[in-house]
């Protein structure tokens, strides 16, 4: 008996607590009233139950003591109709009660004690439930509504702040806030945009007060919507833009700080590959002279160490030159001087111009190549640096160079037999200072600018390089320029 | 040099042109080069020349010279001078950590190198402890614990006079930091530098020429690593 209450109280209580919390399940206390109308029809079918039923109740028990009968009645309709239907109940079944069933029946005995204290009691239920429900609908509706509003602030902020692109979360925000609040479109659009003859607008401040935002729905709102829209979504959407737009700072600087840190980090190490560079035949050149100068020295010596200082001395020559066109690549100072140019002339300057000592290179220029308009220094530049990493990593196995015409475009191939290039160092290789793994095989080590200035200097000058190569079998370098059209006056030879 | 047979000096730098120019400086000051291109030569040529000193590059194309430094010094005591570079602090720091006595920059006049080579070998020397030492107008009477500058005598803290007896004796020599912390204070105060900093300071203000900040005469500072005492 105990338990089984216990339970019905339970079951009760999950059901008000329910109903409460979830809007739609149907209940006495859920936020909304139900209609009065079906309180007025519940309320009359409940009076006349409760008065037929005392009818064959009285023979059981005194007539007089049946007027709790109408109790639940009042309880019912008070409970789910507020509480001036149960009064009006509370009344009715007081007035029914005296006429149908307090001795004289069929008469109103306004002075019968009896009827006085029936109504006491109809009335205390009617007034007691009443308010208690109505206390409880008022807080559900509460409840309903902060719960709308927190799905709709979390809803927004979801749409809003899931994406990394805010622009583009702005317009699923406002459709998300226009469905919410059952109007037909809503725009989130950032900075301040104007109101129309069809919109309204909405200003989203930030906490000092400047506009971020505009928040732009149809003037024909339904009735309550403006106030909703400026008194619980606006301070909302203000907050979440806010954040998206710090966010959205936020982001711009971390990656303008990476960006920062790796030319940083870059110029560290061109720092330290220059000094090291530069430290290193300037040592020799040093040492090499104070040597000369001893007097234990012998004339084998001496030759040895005058070509010591000659061959360091070229090196930081060329170096020095690197550097150079390294520096006017980097700065954008190379605007090429175009001027026809014979390929020709040029691989013949470049591989003249070569100072190490190395693999012979070998030249052939298709006859149908034209001349171009280039920048002459330039291209030969990018010619030299190309030969001299070619013959670096050739051995004594020939460097050829082969140049033809492939449509609108001359195509000059610089072709090795050396070790290849690993595809993972590929990348690297036109990175400035980046030297290719196998070099330290040789003695006469390169700068690692080289191939950075042969791609600076020709797409300097409208080209492309590319570059094949195959591990043990060897590496091309690919130059393509572009023909721009023949020269006024053929040039013969 | 006293031996008949000349020193035999290691020295490992992957540049041939740097190792040609100097074994011939070596020979003219008096010691035999024992040339070495890469790290693991170095090492070999240490065991199997037994030289009396070694002069290692830095940047070496197998292994770190520090690293060079770290296996000599496992059963080695001879002088290690450093080949480096300005801006390899780092790594001068880690290498002297690791055992090597010395460095030079590059590029280095040979004459600084030879001078270094010469205090570094003085050390493992027995039977020079000097008991007075004059250097220019300085006189340390290590005996006596008295220092004269200009026949003047000059009073020392005892603190400030252990720290120019070790300078002194070393003299030529780097001193780092840690080496002069633990000499003067004991092997707990080796990361002590700004103590340390503060007694130079005081002992230069008594023993060096006024306004001589750049042209210190007597103690000079290896910047980050030591000092040490003018040759």
């Amino acid at each position: 008996m105990t338990s089984s209450r216990l339970r019905a109280w339970r079951y009760l209580g999950q059901r008000v607590g329910a109903s409460a919390q979830a809007p739609g399940t149907t209940g006495a206390l859920r936020g909304r009233r139900p209609s009065p109308i079906g309180g007025l029809i519940a309320a009359a079918v409940s009076v006349t139950v409760a008065t037929l039923a005392i009818f064959p109740l009285s023979h059981i028990a005194p007539v007089v003591s049946l007027g709790v009968v109408y109790l639940p009645a009042v309880l019912l309709i008070a409970t789910y109709w507020g509480l001036g239907l149960g009064v009006l109940t509370a009344v009715v079944s007081a007035v029914a009660f005296n006429f149908f069933h307090l001795p004289p029946t069929g008469d109103l005995q306004l002075a019968d004690r009896r009827n006085w204290i029936s109504l006491a009691a109809f009335l205390t239920v009617a007034l007691a439930a009443g308010t208690i429900a109505e206390l409880a609908r008022s807080r559900a509706q509460e409840a309903e509504r902060r719960q709308a509003e927190a799905d709709l602030a979390a809803a927004l902020a979801r749409e809003l702040l899931r994406s990394e692109d805010t622009e583009r979360a702005l317009a699923t925000t406002a459709r998300r806030a226009a469905d919410a609040l059952g109007l037909s479109s809503a725009a989130l659009e950032l900075g301040v945009a104007e109101p129309g003859p069809r919109r309204l607008a909405f200003a989203l401040h930030d906490a000092g007060g400047d506009q971020i935002a505009t928040l732009l729905v149809p003037r024909d709102l339904p009735a309550d919507a403006e106030e909703r829209l400026r008194a619980r979504v606006v301070p909302t959407l203000e907050a979440l833009v806010a954040i998206a737009r710090r966010r959205d700072a936020l982001q711009a600087e971390a990656v303008e700080t990476a960006l920062l840190r790796r030319s940083d980090d870059i110029k560290t190490a061109v720092l330290r590959a220059v000094s090291h560079d530069l430290r290193t035949p300037l040592t020799a050149v040093l040492a090499a002279g104070h040597a000369l100068g001893t007097s234990s020295i012998s004339e084998a010596e001496r030759t040895e160490l005058s070509a010591v200082v000659v061959e360091e001395a070229t090196r930081l020559a060329s170096l020095v030159d690197k550097l150079l066109d390294l520096s006017r690549l980097q700065a954008g100072g190379a605007a090429p001087r175009t001027d026809w140019v014979s390929i020709e002339d040029l691989l013949a300057a470049a591989s003249e111009g070569l100072r190490a000592p190395g693999a012979p290179v070998r030249l052939l220029v298709d006859d149908d190549v034209p001349e171009l308009r280039a920048d002459a220094a330039q291209l030969e530049r990018a010619l030299a640096n190309l030969l001299e990493n070619a013959r670096r990593y050739a051995g004594d196995r020939p460097v050829s160079v082969h140049a033809r015409r492939a449509g609108d475009r001359v195509v000059i191939s610089v072709i090795d037999q050396g070790p290849g290039i690993e595809p993972a160092e590929i990348e690297r290789i036109f990175e400035p200072f980046y030297r290719g793994r196998s070099s330290a095989l040789g003695s006469w080590t390169g700068s690692g600018l080289g191939l950075a200035i042969a791609r600076g200097f020709v797409e300097a000058n409208g080209g492309t390089i590319a570059v094949e190569s195959l591990p043990g079998q060897g590496t091309t370098f690919i130059i393509s320029l572009p023909v721009e059209g023949q020269p006024a006056l053929e040039v013969s030879g | 040099m006293s031996s008949a047979a000349k020193p035999r000096v290691l020295v490992c730098d992957d540049e041939h042109q740097i190792l040609r120019a100097l074994r011939v400086i070596l020979r003219d000051a008096g010691y035999e080069a024992v040339p070495a291109t890469s790290g693991e030569e170095a090492l070999d040529l240490a065991a199997v020349r037994t030289p009396d000193a070694g002069i290692i590059d830095l940047v070496l194309p197998d292994m770190d010279g520090v690293e060079v430094c770290r296996r000599l010094r496992e059963w080695t005591d001879m002088p290690l001078i450093l080949l480096s570079a300005v801006g390899d602090e780092d790594a001068k720091v880690r290498a002297l950590a690791a055992g090597a006595d010395d460095y030079v920059t590059k590029p280095f006049g040979p004459r600084e190198l030879i001078a270094r080579l010469e205090a570094n070998l003085r050390r493992t020397e027995p039977d020079r402890e000097e008991s007075v030492i004059v250097t220019g107008e300085l006189e340390i009477d290590l005996a006596s614990h008295t220092v004269r500058l200009v026949g003047e005598e000059v009073h020392l803290t005892p603190i400030e006079f252990s720290l120019l007896a070790v300078l002194a004796r070393n003299r030529g020599r780097l001193m780092t930091h840690r080496d002069l912390l633990v000499a003067v204070w004991g092997n707990n105060y080796g990361e002590d530098t700004q103590v340390l900093r503060a007694h130079i300071a005081n002992l230069r203000r008594k023993i060096e020429p006024p306004g001589s900040g750049e042209s210190r005469r007597y103690i000079r500072t290896d910047p980050g690593v030591g000092y040490r005492f003018a040759a």
